[in-house]
């Protein structure tokens, strides 16, 4: 009994370590002009969808502002900036991307702007466990500089299955109805708010966070693959 | 024996979390779900609903003694704008600068553009033409 214990605390530690502590890259190595610009206020761009859901893009903009602001940024509401881009006629942010972004610090008063693009929003249908896969590009770039200060570029895997139900025969079936159930109400807003937040894991916190500028060497899972910059789309299938 | 080993679980469990979740600093309530819901069917009813959750979301920090989250007070007063209810708006606007001072750029542009469809009561649509107009001035 004492022995199982003591097995149990290792197992405990060894999860609580990996999955907190992952060797790899520090924030302020990788993306050191954030530490220098310092943006605080962000500008959300209506995401480019290249994947094959015709919702990505609802479901990518209405749930990206939350994490943002929880990581100590302040973010213009998308609704109100949305409208505003669209009465000054830009609908194409693809078209935006090469361009000088001093506008939008003009107008809006934006230290840097978020270009998005999705690669793909992928739903797979299991009978036990149903998951959205979602590849997301991220880039911040500074509108004063023009320089991307941060990026992401990966892939995030949500479980759909709507947690643990318990064991046993009665348990397996009651999660595929669950499961089942998750995946007929599409109501993805959830789990499209975790995969944002797990995008953003390696961004320095901002201003209205305690631990702004004090996570220089904090440490994350590099992810961003250093030689495909180019946006080939859809590399597998 | 089988309590404690269960607390243990449950402690070392909650710890593991805490570890990785940003820590709680704003209420946002049913924020995005009641937007995407707007976003995608764009009609009163889900434009009622996000507007109330906007007012919960107010409230409750208010309740819990947290920061109104970014963009709330504006959201709401964009809202208001819509609907023609300037005063409200402007007072909305004004509230969001002075809790972010940041967003003072695009709060004074917005309030601009309350006051001119107040005072022209026209429809203005266009925020962008920084609103000096002081035609009735005559």
């Amino acid at each position: 009994m004492k022995k199982s214990t003591y097995w149990l605390y290792g197992i405990l530690i060894v999860l609580f370590m990996s999955a907190c502590a992952p060797t790899m890259s520090t924030k302020s190595s990788e993306f050191p002009l954030m530490y220098e610009e310092n943006p605080v206020t962000i500008l959300i761009l209506p995401p480019m969808n290249e994947s094959t859901a015709a919702d990505a893009k609802e479901y990518y903009s209405t749930t990206i502002q939350e994490p943002l602001a929880f990581y100590g940024y302040y973010t213009f509401p998308y609704p109100i900036t949305a409208d505003i881009l669209k009465m000054e006629g830009i609908y194409d942010t693809e078209l935006l991307i090469n361009t000088p972004l001093a506008k939008f610090k003009e107008y809006f008063g934006a230290d840097a702007v978020l270009f998005t693009t999705i690669k793909k929003w992928d739903l797979s249908y299991m009978v036990l466990a149903s998951t959205l896969t979602v590849s997301v590009d991220c880039q911040l770039k500074s509108t004063t500089s023009d320089q991307t200060l941060w990026k992401y570029n990966g892939t995030v895997v949500v479980d759909l299955s709507g947690g643990n139900t318990g064991g046993g025969v009665a348990g397996l079936i009651a999660k595929a109805i669950v499961t089942a159930m998750s995946t007929a109400m599409a109501d993805y807003v959830p789990y499209a708010r975790q995969a944002n937040y797990r995008a953003l894991a390696s961004m320095p916190y901002g201003k209205y966070h305690a631990q702004h500028n004090k996570d220089q060497q904090v440490q994350f899972i590099d992810q961003t693959p250093e030689t495909s910059d180019s946006p080939n789309a859809n590399p597998t299938q | 024996m089988n309590g404690k080993l269960t607390w243990i679980l449950a402690i070392c469990i909650s710890i593991f979390f805490a570890g990785c979740v940003p820590k709680q600093t704003y209420y946002f309530g049913n924020y995005s779900k009641t937007l995407y819901a707007l976003e995608k069917y764009q009609n009163e009813e889900t434009l009622i609903r996000h507007k109330q959750e906007l007012e919960k979301i107010i409230s409750e920090s208010q309740v819990q003694n947290l920061a109104v989250p970014p963009g709330i007070y504006a959201e709401l007063g964009y809202i208001y704008l819509k609907e023609n209810k300037s005063k409200e708006a402007v007072t909305l606007f004004e509230t969001e600068s002075q809790l972010y001072p940041e967003s003072k750029h695009l709060m004074d542009r917005l309030i601009q553009s309350a006051k001119a469809k107040e005072s022209s009561d026209t429809n203005v649509s266009n925020i962008s033409t920084t609103a000096t107009d002081n035609s009735d001035s005559k």
